[in-house]
């Protein structure tokens, strides 16, 4: 297969009777939607000559939610919920991506402070969709203690979560405008707490699998994507950083001030299933550094912009000015409006380019929301890595590309 | 570089360049954009102007393909207006392969065609289904929810579609 | 030796109970539920099985890959109209007696989405037992419906459905 015919999708099924290398016939076997993975519900049909992959043809849809169309019937401001839903393992990232794009279109900038409080929850968010893919990529490859420790320090992310939001994995907590509310000083020592203590933990994990010989027999060599191959198909995230390649939206399109934090694009040129393993660790090890100089130097100040006609006025006021009821009226039961036009956002989410476009028509919902999903395209490059390769890997390789179905299918 | 004649309109919509380019003409543009470095195909998707009132817009549907290139670092949104039922274009998968489920995508909740596609078929919804779920005039379904505001129109389509 | 005797040799050794009540205490401390997760909502049911919450202490620890040996099922999440089908077969596969816990908001009445593309519960395909609400459910919340459940099959004994 050469490079520029990457796409490899339009294969067809076994014809019956055709031969594989080894004399013997092919053979298709279906695997999905209901399997033994733990990732989602992804079907796969696979033709096998003896145990090798010949062909894989993922079906998709299986998680089909009508978000799109959903938001189309939601105001601007009830969206967010949605979007917290289709990757349900970043919720507070494509959150950011929405918020950004209504704010691109509205022209209005968030606070300093506000903007430090979204670095936070985006990095908090890695790190626990980091672990979420570890643990269960541990347990498809036979390690599975692996979960428990990821699992341990995720529950103490989701208690940050419920701190500052109230919920743990859904927070809804970045809007347009700015964010839910300031985080409280608990929530401080609780992440403070954590920053401290993530690397060792961090290490814990690298123990049990770095230098574990079946870890290291099971992904090394496994699933390789070379770095053209990644570039054509439209790769993001751990896998193109996996081949070599520093491509990190935060660094090379900053977006919510991430230009003003210290950290390296964690890269690796292995090209396999353990070089994106090591990536997403060394990423983890960032996001905590991060994490660390927000904490530094967080500003002081407003969460939200001052702006009336975008979000509701505190409450104290509600009982003195006859504006603010007016405000705060309009707000919940007509909503703003945007201003017509598109405009495209992308953000670094765990999984690589999760972005956002919006149309407005002028009125008070949107014309058109588009979720442009990492998993989406990552999957489309399953089969030029499994080709070839033992059908026990194929769990490998679904595994190390981290897709989300939620955000595959939307 | 892309020729002039190919770009029917250009502009900037919130700080992102865009260029409209003729349908029928499209492939031609994206190859030559493919040649100017923009290789890389973001995503695509398409838009259902229909009883749009905020602008007079050429057709009803509107294919948008966001490309990007990604050594000078810049974004280009190329659009194409296409009517017609079912509205066609060509496909660009052998340019941009990540276009190939995009464009499966976009058949599967528009309906619409792109001609050279090698299997165009539904990728999310049951291959059964009838109807193109985001097009406008495709009600948003589900059950009707008492006291809510949108109880009545829930079900049916809006009166002007 | 009498039967007197025999009673006196057991002491304070014996209970009396019927055959329901054992059948009911042994059903109801081993459900073994199938490895189904769906959207969200099996991200928190792996944090119950998770050390910090640890469903082992109920019994239900064992989650099974195939439907056949199972005898909950967890539907963690929202059912697409694509996914029904499957669910239902998956449902079938299981022997009896089977009992289904509805996880979170999705799965039992559709949560936000109220669209085209969900069912609106999945109580429209097999019988629900326990409903949990949350979007998604804590992992507390998930014990709960499983104690609910138990207490149902201790109470239901011999019979079956």
């Amino acid at each position: 297969m050469s490079i520029e015919d990457a796409s490899g999708q339009g294969v067809t099924i076994t014809q019956t009777g055709e031969r594989g290398a080894f004399g013997g016939e092919l053979l298709t076997v279906n695997f999905g939607p209901h399997h033994p993975s733990t990732h989602g519900v992804l079907r796969l049909i696979v033709d096998l000559d003896g145990e090798q992959v010949k062909r894989v043809k993922p079906v998709i849809g299986y998680l089909h939610t009508g978000i799109e169309k959903q938001m189309e019937a939601l105001r601007w401001q009830q969206g967010v919920v949605c979007t917290d839903r289709h990757d349900y393992l970043s919720p507070p990232i494509n959150n950011l991506a929405y918020a950004l794009a209504v704010e691109r279109l509205m022209g209005v900038e968030v606070p300093p402070r506000a903007q430090a409080l979204r670095v936070i929850m985006c990095e908090l968010t890695r790190l626990s969709s980091h672990l979420v893919w570890l643990g269960t990529s541990g347990i498809e490859l036979g390690a599975m203690s692996v979960l428990m420790y990821c699992f341990r320090e995720r529950d103490t992310i989701m208690d940050m979560n419920e701190e500052i939001s109230g919920f743990r994995m859904h927070t809804s907590y970045i809007r347009p405008g700015g964010v839910m509310a300031d985080a409280t000083p608990r929530f401080f020592d609780m992440l403070a707490k954590f920053v401290r203590e993530m690397p060792r933990h961090i290490d814990e994990y690298e123990d049990l699998l770095t230098m574990n010989p079946i870890w290291r027999s099971r992904t090394i060599g496994i699933g390789r994507l070379a770095p053209e191959v990644a570039k054509v198909v439209g790769a993001s995230g751990p896998m193109i950083r996996g081949s070599g390649i520093a491509w990190d939206l935060r660094k090379v399109m900053p977006y919510s001030g991430y230009e003003n934090y210290d950290f390296e694009v964690a890269t690796n040129d292995g090209c396999d299933c353990y070089a994106r393993y090591l990536v997403r660790i060394q990423e983890m090890r960032e996001a905590v550094k991060i994490l660390g100089q927000a904490l530094d130097r967080l500003p002081d100040g407003p969460v939200n912009v001052d702006d009336r006609k975008m979000l509701p006025p505190p409450r104290e006021e509600l009982e003195t000015s006859m504006e603010a009821v007016i405000h705060h009226f309009k707000l919940f039961t007509e909503g703003y409006s945007v201003p017509p036009g598109d405009v495209y956002v992308a953000v670094e989410s765990g999984r690589g380019e999760n972005g956002c476009y919006i149309v407005s028509d002028g009125t008070h919902k949107p014309r058109r929301v588009k979720f442009r999903s990492a998993s989406f395209v990552n999957l489309q490059a399953l089969e030029r890595m499994a080709l070839n390769h033992m059908i026990a890997d194929l769990v490998a390789i679904i595994g190390t590309a981290d897709t989300v179905l939620g955000d595959v299918d939307r | 570089m892309i020729a002039e004649e190919l770009i029917t309109d250009k502009g900037v919509s919130a700080g992102d360049e865009w260029i409209t380019v003729p349908a029928p003409r499209l492939r031609e543009a994206m190859a030559a954009l493919k040649e100017d470095g923009y290789r890389l195909l973001v995503f695509l998707t398409c838009v259902d102007h229909l009883a749009d009132a905020s602008k007079e817009w050429p057709a009803r549907f509107e294919l948008l393909y966001e490309v990007r290139d990604m050594e000078k670092l810049r974004d280009l949104r190329v659009r194409a207006f296409v009517d017609g039922e079912p509205p066609e274009i060509d496909s660009v998968h052998d340019l941009f392969p990540p276009a190939n489920w995009d464009e499966r995508e976009t058949y599967d909740l528009f309906g619409v065609v792109f001609s050279g596609h090698p299997e165009l078929t539904r990728i999310l919804m049951p291959d059964d289904w009838v109807g193109y779920p985001l097009r406008r005039d495709y009600p948003v379904g589900g059950e009707p929810v008492e006291f809510s505001e949108e109880h009545e129109t829930w079900l049916t389509p809006p009166p002007e579609a | 030796m009498g039967l007197e005797d025999l009673v006196d040799s057991l002491g304070q050794n014996v209970l009396t109970t019927t055959v329901g009540k054992v059948i009911g205490w042994g059903r109801g401390n081993s459900v073994w539920p199938a490895q189904f997760g769906l959207a969200c909502c099996a991200i928190e049911m792996i944090s119950t099985a998770t050390a910090g919450v640890d469903i082992a202490r109920f019994g239900s620890e064992a989650m099974r890959a195939s439907p056949r040996q199972a005898d909950l099922m967890i539907v963690s999440g929202r059912v697409s109209q694509k996914m029904a089908p499957i669910l239902r077969t998956i449902y079938d596969q299981m022997p009896e007696p089977k009992w289904v816990i509805s996880m979170g908001a999705c799965a039992s009445t559709g949560g936000v989405f109220n669209n085209y593309a969900l069912l609106q519960g999945v109580d429209k395909v097999v019988p629900v037992d326990v409903y949990i609400p949350g979007c998604p459910p804590r992992p507390e919340d998930l014990l709960n419906a499983l104690m609910i459940l138990q207490e149902r099959i201790k109470a239901q004994g011999i019979v079956t459905r």
